[in-house]
């Protein structure tokens, strides 16, 4: 297993759209493997693999405390959506920004798991809100693209200064 | 996604909206817990809150100690972060351990990972090694030098006192509704639900808890039997002695506490205006007011210029609880000891002399004014008035009571005697014979 590295807000490569896994072998099973523990490691709750600059629709989430819920979401698809809820969201790719998101107060979501097999699943609150995040991911789009566009252009500047300091 | 925010990171960006921005605590608190899910989340955040201001001005001499270059304003969090991880090394029963390493992965969440080693590396040193502060009260006593040395000058044998009662916890204390229910019934009440309490025995309405409970607990809190009210607080409607029939200004009247009091005790109807200049904080009045059952009228505007307000018909007593420094309330507020300054004294004390002057004349021959304040500095409470009594037709009419002590003028309650904030009330008799 590896620790990826996080591409970072503004990287155009976080605005690549996804391609669909076409079978789910050994190496998306290490792909998935060293998503989560650069998830865990980060410490974060859902990591997306264009996030690790693989542009595959793959989303890994643990929302528990204790590492004791891993879930992984291959070609995710949404096929339902129920009501609004506002909650407050921050990207492992956006680091120390944080701010509210309206959302699908409840979905639900098919996909393949780790083992290739298909899957149905309901999720609301902070599962749901994660897997709706993640799923943006696939699509080229952040939870800073839902902002006012004066908040987004003050990030952006933040996040281009914050990469000129550390490098 | 990344983890939601947690207490610690929380506490530190709350904190550095108070010291940087000049935002009150009971401003930004309520947001800031909005953020967290986590009921032990949001009453750590509280706790951190709370604890850090007490004991900032040590802390904040730890931290410039261990660190070796000062840090820039922008990143004035990390510093606060550091005294966030202080405050819990020196005083809250966490791990050692666990106090450090959440302290540091904090840094992430602020979105300042390069902050890691040294917020570590200053943790770290903090459990080596005790720090060797200078001996100095400000550090000592936890409050600004200002501060401490007008107390010294206003209060030379309880100067002291007073610091500590401010960096304890306040009590919370209840104002029991009359109009509905009787203090020794909801105490009752509260017993039923498990909420310790003892009637106060200076303020016959007053309830102080055992420990503090959501409002949402309190009995009947909705249909308006209770409100949250401190005991020193209470003794405004029994300073002011309103009679039935009377015409009463409440000069500066939000969020409300002490006009309902005034309408929940006294016997028989008296006519009330509720004054206040802020638009917003009167929304507060006419809230309060409705859940109890009382009925004043809500004026908005200035009490300092009565023509943008005043009906022409004079008052028979008029309470001005002034705007004032709050440095009696500084154990519910601990974030007054950063926010307010020095100078700031001198202008609130020339306000307050502005407003009883612009009052003055608004009350009838033989009519009573209350003066109050939540301040222990005696430039707000008894040097305006000795100096108002000097130009006006007006005389002290002594308050006869057991709480606090007589003053040249007025009566001044310490924080922290018998469960009260510090408070400050004086009345003042306008000559029957004159205009």
């Amino acid at each position: 297993m590896a620790i990826l590295q996080v591409l970072h807000y503004p990287d155009p490569r976080l605005r690549n759209t996804a391609a669909p896994v076409d079978k789910v072998d050994g190496e998306v099973g290490q792909l998935v493997d060293d998503m989560f523990q650069t998830m865990y490691e980060a410490p974060g709750i859902g990591l997306a693999a264009i996030q690790v600059n693989v542009p595959r629709r793959v989303i890994v989430i643990d929302i528990s405390n204790d590492r004791s819920e891993p879930l992984c979401f291959i070609n995710p698809v949404v096929t339902r959506r129920d009501g609004l809820e506002v909650m407050e969201e921050g990207c492992l790719s956006v680091p120390g920004i944080y701010d509210e998101v309206e959302r699908a107060n409840e979905i639900e979501v098919q996909a393949l798991d780790r083992n290739g097999k298909p899957f149905t699943m309901t999720a609301s609150g902070l599962l749901g809100v994660c897997i709706q995040h993640e799923i943006d991911h696939l699509d080229g789009k952040l939870f800073v693209d839902y902002l006012s566009e004066v908040k987004r252009g003050r990030i952006r500047k933040k996040m281009e200064k914050l990469r000129r300091q550390t490098l | 996604m990344a983890e939601p925010l947690h207490a610690r990171a929380l506490a530190a960006t709350t904190l550095h909206e108070i010291v940087q921005r000049g935002r009150s605590l009971s401003d930004i608190l309520p947001e800031s817990i909005q953020r967290l899910a986590d009921p032990a989340e949001r009453s750590l955040l509280q706790e951190l809150c709370y604890g850090v201001l007490r004991n900032y001005f040590r802390l904040d001499a730890i931290a410039a100690l261990r660190l070796h270059r000062p840090i820039k304003r922008k990143d004035d969090d990390v510093r606060l972060l550091v005294l966030v991880g202080l405050y819990q090394l020196e005083a809250m029963r966490v791990a050692a351990h666990a106090a450090v390493s959440l302290s540091v992965a904090a840094c992430d969440e602020l979105g300042k990972s390069w902050a890691k080693g040294l917020v570590n590396a200053i943790l770290r040193n903090h459990q080596r090694e005790a720090p060797v502060l200078p001996d100095r009260d400000e550090l000592k006593f936890n409050h600004p030098g200002w501060l401490i040395d007008r107390l010294k000058s206003d209060w030379p044998d309880h100067w002291s006192d007073i610091l500590d009662a401010n960096n304890a916890r306040a009590p919370m204390a209840l104002r029991v509704n009359h109009r509905k229910v009787l203090r020794a019934d909801y105490q009752r009440q509260l017993e039923e639900k498990h909420i310790q309490s003892h009637a106060s025995a200076i303020a016959g309405e007053a309830l102080v808890l055992m420990s503090p409970v959501d409002v949402l607990q309190l009995p009947a809190f909705e249909q308006g039997h209770v409100s949250v009210q401190d005991v020193g607080a209470q003794l405004a409607a029994s300073v002011l002695e309103a009679k039935s029939g009377e015409r009463i200004l409440d000069a500066c009247a939000a969020p409300g506490g002490k006009a309902a009091h005034l309408l929940e005790t006294v016997s028989g109807e008296i006519e009330l205006d509720a004054l206040d200049i802020d638009p917003r904080r009167l929304t507060r009045v006419r809230d309060n007011l409705e859940r109890l059952g009382l009925r004043a009228r809500c004026l908005q505007g200035d009490a300092g210029e009565p023509p943008s307000w005043w009906d022409g018909v004079p008052y028979d007593r008029i309470l001005l609880d002034a705007p004032c420094s709050a440095s009696g309330v500084i154990r519910r507020h601990p974030d007054i000891k950063l926010l307010r300054r020095a100078e700031d004294i001198d202008a609130l004390a020339e306000r307050q002399s502005k407003l009883l002057d612009a009052l003055w004349p608004l009350l009838k021959p033989g009519g009573l004014l209350v003066y109050a304040t939540c301040s222990v500095f005696k430039r707000e409470n008894e040097l305006p008035l000795i100096d108002f009594l000097e130009k006006h037709d007006g005389s002290e009419q002594k308050i006869d009571a057991e709480w606090g002590r007589a003053c040249t003028v007025g009566r001044q309650i310490f924080p922290g005697e018998d469960e009260m904030d510090g408070f400050y009330y004086a009345r003042i008799i306008k000559r029957p014979s004159s205009s």
